[in-house]
């Protein structure tokens, strides 16, 4: 059997199969129907026709038996029309009368036979097929034979038979043909709602995890396979929500203790204790945002349609960060585009990656230099600094996490740059790394352009 | 004047109330939604600092009532998610402000302190960047105590930054404090003024400094 890809062609394959079976075995049907109702019209007629000629069959005074038929039927038998014929015969088989030329019967007698026979006897080339029936005509018992040869069938009747097939031939054929479209027809108006729950199910993604395939509309058949697919969903949505509700309480979970410690230095008399304290809490506040920011990401999905504006987060970056460039005697700058400039992405997590790059500049810059934020109309941003750079070998390491040049450095966890590749990964944006001249690295993120 | 905390961690309510306490507030503690709603029902309190993680419900979800009450009081939410997404959400279910664990006490005290100074919630107090002090009620500007006089927009740019302190005042929102929304402003209309307001506290000796952020705003600071 062979495997279709469609539905409908495997009805439209089955369907011609059964219209080629069904026209064979009509026809075989038919022609047999055809040939039996004629061979009775003509055994009928060739009995009728032995009816007329005993009819005119009597017995004369002597007891010899006369036969007198009268001219249409003597015409009916002559030998110029040599269609049909009849002959009379008696029980010792001894032909009485006969249209033949020579005299003969037209089936051989047999004393046995039944009231009526039909038969069928080949004469020379000809082909006789008649009936025999049995009669009494003045104490005698004799058998009155009437033939017809098949070469001289009666043309009218083979006319039709034949017309008959032509015609039912091409009936059949576009019958079927239409049956074959309203099936087709019927099973695409069937499927219909099976293709709409398609067009539905391709919009699912991690997304959009709350959608559900209808089942409403669906033919009874394919019902448990949807409410299978839509259970399915469900266990994978519920997944999500634990690792979001993990990412949740792990936030809850480390920053309220890390509150109360904070807290608690803040209260010191000591000054010097204090300053020292807050700084190394603040430090680790930093990596658990990071961590949990990491965590955040391996369970978040951009949404395809959903929008920002690069521009505007990039002037909420550097709103948040001039204060911590300020403090440490560093500044901040935004240049580029003065418009929005629309992009695909998370604004949350565009923010999110800026805001590591700037950190990151802000880090290495030297004291006393600006770092530049640079937004591009064709939805680049750029952030600039004035540090010592990257060299070429580092520049596949930056992005690992924990990577750090210098691991006895304060305020680098060596996750900034890692969140920002897998940011720029969820989004389809490219990261890419420049050295300045006369010193200084540029990172760039470029994102694809969306319409306002 | 009294406060109300609704942290269900107690080690830090309790921190939090005795830090408020030593700069002159009073604060109650509670830990949950079911206590808050009938309490803030019957007793007023001056602000309202609310963690969103709760036991019995989401902190949220108690704003959104609150404001539906046209309950006006200040509310101060804490909270451990610090995505914008949460904090956009937070201000537009009625949080007046917010603040991601772990703070410094001191930010909250500032940033309480800006709330109670609203419109409505008048406190006599004084803005204070080092020598520099600003008196929001009559809109007073002085350095080492010495009153000081400035031009009308001088000083509207002054109290714009003085109330911000710590953060960027977008050129927007000064053209906006300064200007209105429907003002036809001159593209370097607002640095000017900044200039100016630059140079005057320079030359009578405020120990302070006035950032321009380059195409993101101004900040004032305490002079290095």
């Amino acid at each position: 059997m062979p495997r279709f890809k469609s539905i409908i062609s495997r009805i439209v394959i089955l369907h011609v199969v059964a219209v080629v079976i069904t026209s064979v075995l009509m026809s075989v049907a038919l022609s047999w129907l055809l040939s039996y109702a004629t061979n009775n019209i003509h055994d009928k007629a060739m009995q009728e026709q032995a009816v007329s000629v005993g009819e005119h069959l009597s017995a004369g005074p002597d007891g010899r038996l006369e036969l007198n038929l009268p001219s249409d039927l003597l015409g009916l038998y002559s030998q110029e029309y040599g269609r049909y014929s009849y002959a009379v015969t008696d029980d010792q088989g001894h032909v009485l009368f006969s249209s033949l030329k020579d005299s003969a019967a037209l089936f051989p007698g047999d004393a046995r036979a039944g009231a009526i026979e039909f038969l069928q006897q080949r004469r020379g080339d000809a082909t006789v097929s008649g009936a025999s029936i049995r009669r009494e005509v003045g104490g005698q018992t004799i058998w009155i034979q009437t033939g017809e040869d098949l070469a001289n069938r009666d043309v009218l009747i083979d006319d039709i038979v034949a017309d008959f097939y032509k015609n039912v031939g091409w009936i059949t054929l576009p019958i079927l043909l239409v049956l074959l479209i309203t099936d087709i027809a019927i099973f695409r108006r069937a499927l219909r709602p099976l293709r709409q729950a398609s067009e539905i199910a391709a919009g699912i993604g991690p997304a959009r995890p709350g959608v559900r395939l209808p089942t409403d509309e669906l033919p009874r058949e394919v019902r448990p396979l949807v409410s299978a697919v839509n259970l399915g969903l469900d266990r994978l949505e519920e997944g999500f929500r634990i690792q979001r509700d993990f990412t949740a309480d792990a936030a809850h979970e480390l920053r309220t203790p890390l509150s109360v410690l904070r807290t608690r230095i803040d209260m010191l008399k000591d000054d010097d204790m204090r300053r020292a304290l807050s700084q190394n809490v603040e430090g680790m506040a930093h990596i658990v945002g990071q961590l949990l920011d990491i965590a955040e990401l391996d369970a978040f999905v951009v949404n395809p349609e959903e929008k920002a504006d690069l521009r505007s987060v990039a002037t909420e970056v550097a709103e948040f960060v001039a204060p911590l460039a300020l403090s440490q005697g560093k500044d901040v700058a935004l240049l580029g585009a003065g418009e929005p400039v629309w992009v695909k992405g998370n604004t949350e997590m565009l923010g999110r990656a800026i805001r590591n790059l700037a950190e990151n500049a802000i880090n290495h810059t030297a004291v006393g230099s600006t770092v530049e934020f640079v937004v591009e109309g064709n939805g680049t941003v750029s952030v600039l600094d004035h540090g010592p750079g990257i060299p070429e070998d580092e520049r596949n390491l930056i992005f690992r996490r924990f990577w750090r040049r210098d691991r006895r450095k304060k305020g680098s966890t060596g996750l900034g740059l890692s969140i920002v590749q897998r940011i720029a990964e969820l989004h389809s944006a490219t990261v890419t790394v420049e050295n300045r001249r006369p010193n200084g690295a540029c990172f760039s993120l470029k994102f694809t352009p969306a319409a306002a | 004047m009294r406060l109300l905390i609704v942290e269900d961690n107690e080690e830090l309510a309790e921190l939090l109330a005795k830090g408020l306490q030593a700069a002159g507030y009073q604060a109650d503690i509670l830990s949950t939604v079911e206590d808050t709603r009938s309490v803030l029902g019957r007793t007023f309190y001056a602000a309202l600092i609310l963690d969103l993680g709760l036991p019995d419900g989401d902190g949220l979800e108690l704003l959104r009532e609150i404001r539906q009450q046209n309950n006006p009081i200040p509310v101060m939410v804490l909270t451990a998610r610090g995505g914008l997404q949460d904090r956009v959400r937070g201000l537009r279910s009625g949080a007046d402000d917010y603040l991601v664990k772990p703070f410094a006490l001191e930010e909250l005290i500032a940033r309480l302190e800006a709330q109670l100074r609203r419109p409505g919630h008048l406190l006599d107090s004084n803005l204070r960047i080092a020598n520099l002090e600003f008196d929001t009620r009559n809109r007073q500007a002085s350095i080492d105590d010495q009153p000081q006089l400035f031009s009308a927009r001088e000083i509207a740019v002054l109290e714009l930054l003085m109330r911000s302190k710590g953060r960027v005042v977008s050129k927007k929102q000064v053209e906006d404090h300064i200007f209105g929304h429907s003002g036809d402003v001159a593209s370097n209309a607002i640095e000017v003024y900044v200039h100016r307001l630059r140079k005057q506290l320079s030359e009578r000796g405020a120990k302070v400094q006035v950032h321009t952020i380059r195409g993101v705003g101004y900040l004032i600071a305490e002079e290095k």
